[in-house]
């Protein structure tokens, strides 16, 4: 492999990895504060769709994004509604949301576009860092990208650091530890949580625009192809940490790259081996690959005063 | 959390009489919302409803064929009742059908089944769906006995994996596609024999319903009495509550859930066996058609009671039937019937506050 190849393998790598950071940080931040949110796979396709339609129907890829984040706020609240307020069972919620979206997308598209389908959508503009960028190879391969996934990259560095350093964080755990001691401290739980689930639905929403107008500029029915559950593998194989979280997302983003790069190399493996790695390298890490797990105490239950 | 010492045995009355109402109330509301959608598409409701019924019982053939979907939405339905009985969520509906097709067209192509006596011909590639369908379950099983991971997470990517490897199958020569004659030969398998196919109950093609009906309705009552009558079934239910009281009791956690996860797996591989050998006869891409989730929508709007499966998957049958009508003649997408299928799980799942139980 030279060095070229392998700065084009970093950098799709990177651009592969990125829905699955933003949104696998959302459902950190959800299931740490106890909610296990299954609809991030709906709320990535549903920020995808508006992101696509909202750049296409004004022209700016700028208001298409800021339209995917309020386009996704409903879907979030109806999630929050029904997990904290009505107390539904999480899973089936979001399994619910999930083929809710994914019809609603797949009609209003056609809609939409129908026999426009072909029209090209106005992305978001590229960046390189200063100096980065200047680096032979790897400045243009790996640093020259769309300006979304740097930014998205400060969301995921800002959200360690409150969770790790603030009172914020503190809440944020001990809702999905001990949601009765937040709830004795005078903090509410059901606040907490309906604005974790909100952030999730935030952070979905700019991995749905980032596939859509950021890497692919275009939208294609169910186009998120179970990325939402991989987000969340990510999260459990990183045992609910941050760090382990990216690592793992990181690690997802490289075995989708591989699909794109092993054929360049001549290297003959079947195709679907390939799109298939990813979902078993999650297999396996949620298989125990990591050992025991440690799921927040509270995950998946909501909380009522008794 | 469901408190045991006041729960009540369920007998075998089906279900508690406020969840029928707001499941058909569901049913109607979200049907009603479908008719607004087709008329803010600007599509003549008429038009689209006329080819909707068409679609579900204008036609011998059109039932037939709902009624043959409801069978493949009924068995996945059922497995997944007999595992939600354990409180698992089986949602590998989708990656078991497709193993199960896999392992139909496998030996129903090249198993040398087709000379053998007494409908053998078919029983081997169906037995071959079951346990293929049986493992896939089991493999979720084995990893929540020994990782404690999430049955729902672990399905779920299992049936990613499932799909894409029908994919391998039907692409690669070397597995199951035909023998390539051209460059313009169709990634499929070749057609499985006269033999290996179901007979049909008619056995006339103008109503094509295979015996995959009788047999799924056995599979029902077997089922129903299995959960409602037997040690299993109370033992199922047991772990389900509380598995820390029911190991105390002296009922082996992962015994069950090895057993309920494979028996899911089992009926939603003999589902694919029945639609592969029944109906489809050669497998393609895209075999398993969404029918996995279908029959797992069917299974959550029962709440747990196998009558309700069967009248869950015989609406969606013919609701799919008569959307795919839709689309041809109407051109309204199918994708409207997810929409549908959508609202009801939500509503229900939101519904279940007001009626104290959750599915």
């Amino acid at each position: 492999m030279t060095w070229e190849l392998f700065a084009v393998f970093v950098g799709s790598s990177l651009r592969l990895a990125v829905p699955l950071l933003l949104a696998g940080t959302g459902e950190l931040v959800s299931e740490r504060a106890g909610v296990l949110n299954m609809s991030i796979e709906g709320m990535m396709l549903a920020g995808a769709f508006a992101a696509a339609v909202g750049a296409w129907a004004t022209g700016s890829p700028m208001l298409g994004l800021m339209i995917c984040v309020i386009a996704v706020l409903p879907v979030a609240l109806l999630q929050a509604l029904l997990s904290n307020t009505l107390r539904a069972n999480q899973i089936v919620t979001g399994i619910g949301i999930n083929i809710l979206i994914l019809g609603a997308t797949t009609l209003a598209y056609r809609e939409i576009f129908g026999a426009r389908s072909r029209e090209q959508i106005p992305g978001l503009s590229k960046w390189s860092p200063p100096l980065l960028g200047n680096i032979p190879y790897f400045g243009e391969a790996v640093f020259q990208q769309v300006w979304l996934l740097y930014a998205g990259l400060a969301i995921i560095a800002l959200t360690a650091l409150v969770l790790r350093y603030t009172s914020i964080g503190l809440v944020v755990h001990a809702a999905g530890a001990e949601p009765r001691a937040v709830d004795k401290s005078g903090i509410s739980v059901t606040l907490v949580r309906y604005l974790v689930v909100i952030f999730a639905g935030f952070m979905s929403a700019l991995a749905g625009a980032f596939l859509s107008i950021g890497d692919i500029h275009t939208f294609t029915e169910g186009m998120t192809r179970g990325a939402g559950y991989l987000a969340i593998a990510a999260v459990i194989f990183g045992k609910w940490t941050i760090g382990g979280c990216i690592l793992a997302c990181l690690l997802f983003g490289a075995a989708t790259a591989l699909q794109f790069q092993l054929p360049t190399l001549g290297i003959d493996v079947p195709n679907a081996l390939l799109i298939m790695l990813p979902y078993l390298l999650a297999l396996l890490a949620v298989g125990g690959l990591t050992g025991r797990q440690t799921a927040p105490r509270a995950l998946g239950e909501p909380y009522f005063r008794r | 959390m469901t408190d045991v010492a006041t729960h009540k045995p369920r007998s075998w009355r089906v279900m508690p009489a406020p969840s029928v109402v707001i499941s058909i109330a569901a049913v109607l509301a979200a049907g009603l919302l479908g008719v607004v959608l087709i008329f803010a598409m600007g599509v003549s409701v008429s038009d689209a409803l006329a080819a909707f019924i068409q679609g579900t019982v204008g036609t011998p053939y059109a039932i037939a064929a709902s009624i043959n979907r409801s069978i493949a939405f009924a068995l996945v339905g059922i497995g997944f009742v007999i595992a939600n009985r354990a409180n698992l969520v089986n949602v590998g509906g989708e990656g078991q059908i497709a193993v199960g097709g896999i392992a139909a067209t496998a030996v129903a192509l090249y198993g040398h089944v087709e000379g053998l006596p007494a409908g053998l011909a078919f029983l081997i590639p169906l037995l071959a769906a079951t346990v293929a369908g049986m493992l896939w379950g089991s493999i979720a099983a084995a990893l929540k006995i020994k990782a404690g991971t999430n049955e729902v997470i672990s399905t779920l990517l299992l049936s990613f994996i499932a799909v894409w490897l029908l994919y391998w199958c039907v692409q690669s020569p070397v597995l199951l596609r035909k023998p390539m004659t051209s460059s313009a030969t169709l990634p499929e398998s070749l057609e499985i024999p006269d033999a290996t196919k179901l007979p049909l109950l008619t056995g006339d093609y103008s109503f094509p319903v295979h015996i995959g009906l009788p047999a799924t309705v056995v599979i029902a009552i077997v089922a129903a009495i299995v959960l409602a009558k037997t040690v299993f079934g109370l033992r199922l239910r047991a772990v389900g509550f509380n598995p820390i009281a029911a190991s105390r009791a002296g009922i082996s956690y992962s015994r069950m859930v090895l057993l309920s996860l494979a028996a899911a797996g089992a009926l939603g591989g003999l589902a694919g066996g029945f639609m592969l050998l029944g109906e489809q006869y050669v497998l393609k891409d895209g075999f398993s058609s969404g029918y996995g989730f279908d029959g797992l929508v069917a299974g959550l709007l029962a709440r747990g009671s196998i009558v309700g499966v069967i009248a869950a998957a015989l609406l969606f049958g013919f609701l799919r039937s008569g959307g795919i009508n839709m689309e041809m003649v109407a051109a309204v997408p199918t994708a409207l019937v997810m929409v549908i299928q959508g609202l009801i799980v939500v509503t229900l799942a939101g519904a279940a506050y007001f009626i104290g139980r959750r599915p």
